[in-house]
């Protein structure tokens, strides 16, 4: 130090560039880590943001008192807690009181408060606010030595480290943050499946991370809806911590009166500014990187969003969406960072980590708040004894009493003659004299008598850890009953995840298909039997020129070929089809498949993943009765991006396909009324680019059916007019390729032309329907056998002007789904009066 | 100067020039930059960094030093720069005050008044009087300076272009490595 001196009279220390940025770089990297940017994984907050609450708390800001200024709370946390910028504390709390930002608001905010567009909140001393239902969970209990209190910045008051926390915040508001050389970003919740989550851990540590989503928590819930493109970035998230999850808007596309489309965005994907995503669409529309739209009006209003974009009439609304997923926030990306505090120290968790730190913190807090009320019971029970003691030598306590000097010598006399403590004497001193009538003294008793009991029960469940476990399942329980809502964003399969099979759980589908391309999946049992020559029940809400087309029961994890009309082939997994209910009408085939305008679908199969494919041929029939066989083997490695099936003459097109066994007899029906069985080794077996040979002298019409004997002993023909009937395959003779065939119904003006020829076993059930959508499904067993030259019965009442538009099967159903059905003949009468 | 300043080893060259309290500091400097840099011309030969004593100042003073070596790296060499000390504590009992740079100083302090004291951590210059300041920090009498000095050129580049440059991953595992190295740990 002499040495600088020398310097003049400043005190001159020396350093090292290196060593002061270092030291400086690590105080400043560690503290925004550590008590800045990062959430607790306790109570899944930061800070600023516990520093909010719990001066919210003192202040008595309550859920159900009166709010209270901003400015107000601003002040209080930043005096007390926080010596930061006021800004930095308002923003925080804007946050946590937006419905958009948080998908359980912390804080309820009166006043302007910002909104999705990026508006910002009115200034804080224009805004008030008090906490939220949920936050006032949050601080349960604090006063009940829950959790550790640290000394603030000056010494002067002291805080939280972490909240009690009844909510399991950090996963169900989430957080976003950055820090220094790390981030984190970890997606909300819905609150009720957090919870059943939490459950599922504690009753079983060992749960995997698939078991969790598939039964109780599927992926994040967005407070802004939307949809999720599929499970594997959620898995991945779940399962390492880290991922990516595509958030898309939700929309629907509407067709308008005069043939055009307009596409309504109705929820965005979560922190998208709602404003600067239009604008954008606006900018890209006018720069023509994005081309196809004609107008774009936000008309979002206090009830909702509502952003409708018009489309140019010869662009298809789909691929307009497409565009816009790809270019604008219409959809994004999320990336699942899920780095946490965990003791001061921060860590990636996966999802099991990250709840069980959870459910450790309310073991921590539930033992702690018994230990708490334990101490207080104990201390009030040894009081009581003495009153007790007290009250049963009354008058020789009033004796010492009276004839004591000062209170010391009444208080040591009392310990000397009762062995009482000083806190008993001193409690009987302050004894007032209505404690004496008999009522009083009974409430002694009564009161002591019920603390015995919860003592037992406290130092119960300190001893017994699987009580605590218990409590918390119930309190956790309770939270759910009050605060549990809907989950608001919906998670559907993304077309490319092949890792979500395993995740999805395993089920019988029904895929159906319009004329217009319209695809979708239900669960079998949506169709209800009736009997024969019922109205039906409407089936699909549909377009007036839409019909269902092709409707095939599946597991949902089959293989799903789809053969097109242009003799293409694709292959897509049955749960890759987009779920929908029974009115809707489903999602265009061209969002699945890569289809050119007049592609359409004509043939779907399932196909079973497995060795016994490999002996199998596809059979395939086209409208003008070619046909063609082709070995199994040729269609094992279909993509998406699809392959040639048959190769087609130029206005033919293909009819149908079916697997066939390698000797099976095939049957086609025509229009006309004729039908032609032979044996499929009449056709050679030929390679995928062939066109074939000819199977079914149609002789103008039309091929309508073609089936295998492997498929059943009957042949079912229905009418354009809703007649029908079982005919025996025996009736029909077998002939080489290519002949006429023989008469399989008569065609008369009161039936109309064959429509629709399968083989069945008789037992099955028949969904027929409409081209105006009105749909029957009847037991086959009621359908009656009749020879191949007959009209039929009548199996459904077509109305004047329309016909029957499809038949389909579906296998017979149980008893006890049949008993379901005898109410449900009820509720579909009345379903058709509507 | 206001707030955190750029940070120029992230930052493009027309950021830096763009940026007023950059420009401000090189016009006060008044020895130029880059291709018109002349170190004669340099008007002060104490160039002090006097921060808040938070760790929001650590910050900001090696975002200064960064833009210092980056930009006038043979100030530093020359030894001009200097880091002032402010006070962390303020310790009052009675009529006695006394200023403790440092935990340990304060322990000392502590006990050398006993019970009764009156603490004040300082978290901002903002928080001193005028005449306290100079008291305690800038009083050329009583001041503590520190003298920044490079030693080791090869050694100081590295640093600067992992602590402060655009790659996160070496950072982070600089961090992790030296967490537990940390002298001052902000409660804040």
């Amino acid at each position: 130090m002499d040495e600088s001196r020398k310097k003049g009279y400043d005190k001159i220390e020396f350093v090292n560039i290196t060593g002061e940025v270092k030291d400086s770089f690590l105080d400043y990297a560690m503290s925004v880590i550590v008590q800045r940017a990062l959430p607790d994984v306790k109570d899944g907050l930061k800070p600023v943001q516990r520093r909010i609450l719990y001066g919210m708390n003192n202040l008595g800001n309550y859920a159900n008192a009166a709010y209270k200024k901003s400015a107000r709370i601003v002040g209080e946390v930043m005096g007390k807690y926080h010596p930061h910028g006021d800004s930095s504390i308002y923003e925080a709390m804007v946050r946590m009181a937006q419905p958009f930002s948080y998908r359980y608001p912390l804080v309820d905010g009166h006043g302007n408060f910002g909104s999705i567009d990026g508006d910002s909140a009115a200034a804080q001393r224009y805004t008030e606010a008090r906490m939220s239902k949920i936050s006032m969970e949050m601080l349960r209990d604090i006063q009940k030595d829950t959790v550790d209190f640290i000394d603030n910045y000056d010494g002067e008051e002291s805080e939280p480290v972490v909240l009690p926390a009844h909510i399991p915040n950090l996963l169900v508001n989430g957080t976003t943050g950055i820090a220094v050389g790390m981030a984190t970003n970890i997606p909300p919740h819905n609150l009720g499946e957090t919870i059943d989550a939490i459950d599922a851990i504690i009753d079983n540590p060992e749960i995997t991370v698939t078991e969790l989503m598939t039964n109780y928590l599927p992926g994040p819930d967005f407070p802004t809806g939307g949809l999720i493109l599929g499970r594997s970035g959620i898995r991945k998230a779940y399962e390492t911590g880290r991922g990516i999850i595509y958030n898309r808007a939700r929309v629907e596309i509407n067709e308008l009166e005069n043939g055009k489309h307009e596409i309504i965005v109705t929820e965005i994907p979560y922190g998208v500014n709602k404003e600067n995503m239009v604008k954008h669409i606006a900018d890209l529309h006018r720069d023509k990187v994005i081309e196809g739209i004609t107008s774009m009006v936000d008309e979002s209003n206090m009830n909702g969003i509502r952003i409708v974009i018009e489309v140019r009439r010869d662009v298809q609304p789909e691929v307009l969406l497409n565009h816009l997923y790809q270019k604008t926030s219409l959809q994004v990306t999320y990336g699942v960072n899920m780095l946490a505090l965990v003791d001061n120290v921060p860590r990636v968790l996966n999802i099991k980590e990250a709840l069980q730190a959870y459910i450790d913190h309310q073991v921590n807090l539930v033992e702690r708040r018994t230990q708490y009320d334990l101490n207080k019971a104990l201390d009030r029970a040894h009081i009581l004894e003495g009153l007790k003691i007290a009250l049963d030598h009354i008058d020789e306590i009033i004796h010492i009493i009276r004839t004591s000097e000062n209170d010391e010598e009444a208080i040591s006399r009392m310990k000397e003659s009762f062995g009482l403590s000083d806190i008993q004497s001193k409690s009987i001193l302050d004894m007032q004299m209505r404690r004496l009538t008999g009522l009083q003294r009974r409430r002694i008793e009564e009161e002591y008598d019920s603390l015995v009991i919860a003592i037992a029960d406290y130092r119960d469940i300190l001893a017994k850890h699987d009580r605590v476990l218990g409590i918390i399942k119930d309190e956790l329980a309770e939270m759910k009953s009050k605060y549990n809502d809907k989950r608001r964003t919906e998670i559907v399969e993304a077309a490319s995840d092949i890792d979500d099979a395993d995740l999805i759980p395993v089920e019988n589908v029904m895929i159906a298909i319009t004329t217009n391309g319209y695809i979708k999946r239900t669960t079998v049992d949506t169709y209800k039997t009736q009997n024969r020559g019922g109205k039906g029940v409407k089936g699909m809400s549909l377009n007036s020129d839409d019909i269902i087309d092709q409707v095939l029961t599946m597991s949902s994890h089959d293989d799903l070929l789809l053969f097109t009309s242009l003799g293409k082939v694709y292959r897509i997994k049955g749960f890759n089809v987009p779920a929908a209910s029974r009115v809707s009408k489903g999602v265009p085939v061209v969002n699945l498949l890569n289809l050119q305008p007049q592609e359409k679908v004509v043939a779907m199969l399932d196909v079973i993943p497995g060795p016994e494919l490999e002996d199998k041929y596809m059979f395939f029939v086209t409208k003008q009765g070619l046909v063609k066989r082709v070995p199994m083997s040729e269609f094992l490695s279909i993509r998406q991006s699809g392959k040639i099936a048959i190769s087609l003459r130029e206005d033919d097109e293909l009819f149908g396909a079916r697997i066939t066994s390698g000797d099976d007899e095939i049957i086609i029906a025509g229009d006309n009324g004729k039908a032609i069985r032979f044996n499929e080794q009449d056709v050679r077996p030929m390679g995928r680019n062939a066109s074939g040979v000819k199977g079914f002298n149609a002789d103008g019409s039309v091929v309508v059916g073609m089936a295998t004997n492997k498929m059943g002993e009957y042949i079912l023909a229905v009418t354009e007019k809703g007649y029908g009937k079982k005919t025996p395959l025996e009736d029909y003779r077998m002939t080489k390729r290519g002949a006429k065939g023989v008469s399989t119904i008569n065609i008369t003006e009161k039936n109309g032309k064959l429509m629709a020829m399968r083989s069945v076993n008789g037992d099955e059930d028949v969904l027929i329907m409409t081209d105006n959508g009105t749909m029957i499904r009847i037991s086959l067993e009621t359908v009656s056998t009749y020879g191949r030259n007959t009209q039929g019965v009548k199996l459904i009442n077509v109305d004047e002007g329309s016909s029957v538009a499809t038949v389909a099967l579906i296998a017979k159903e149980t008893e006890e789904e049949a008993e379901e059905n005898e109410e449900a003949v009820e509720e579909s009468s009345e379903q058709t009066e509507e | 100067m206001r707030g955190k300043i750029l940070n120029v080893e992230k930052a493009r060259l027309h950021q830096i020039f763009d940026n007023n309290e950059i420009r401000s500091m090189i016009t006060a400097f008044g020895c130029g930059i880059d291709d018109e840099f002349d170190i004669t011309k340099l008007r002060y030969h104490k160039i002090v960094i006097m921060t808040d004593a938070d760790v929001d100042g650590a910050h900001i003073r090696i975002l200064l030093l960064t833009f210092f070596y980056r930009f006038f790296k043979e100030v530093l060499e020359g030894g001009y720069v200097y880091i002032a000390q402010p006070p962390l504590y303020r310790a009052q009992k009675g009529n006695v005050i006394k200023y403790a740079y440092s935990d340990d100083e304060l322990d000392k302090i502590k006990a050398e008044f006993g019970e009764k004291i009156n603490i004040q951590r300082y978290k901002g210059l903002g928080e001193m009087d005028p005449d306290q300041l100079w008291e305690t920090t800038m009083d050329p009498e009583v001041r503590i300076l520190k003298q920044v000095n490079v030693d080791n050129a090869m050694e100081a580049d590295k640093i600067f272009s992992m602590l402060m440059g655009d790659e996160v991953e070496p950072r982070k595992q600089y961090i992790i490595e030296n967490a537990h190295f940390v002298k001052n740990l902000d409660i804040v």
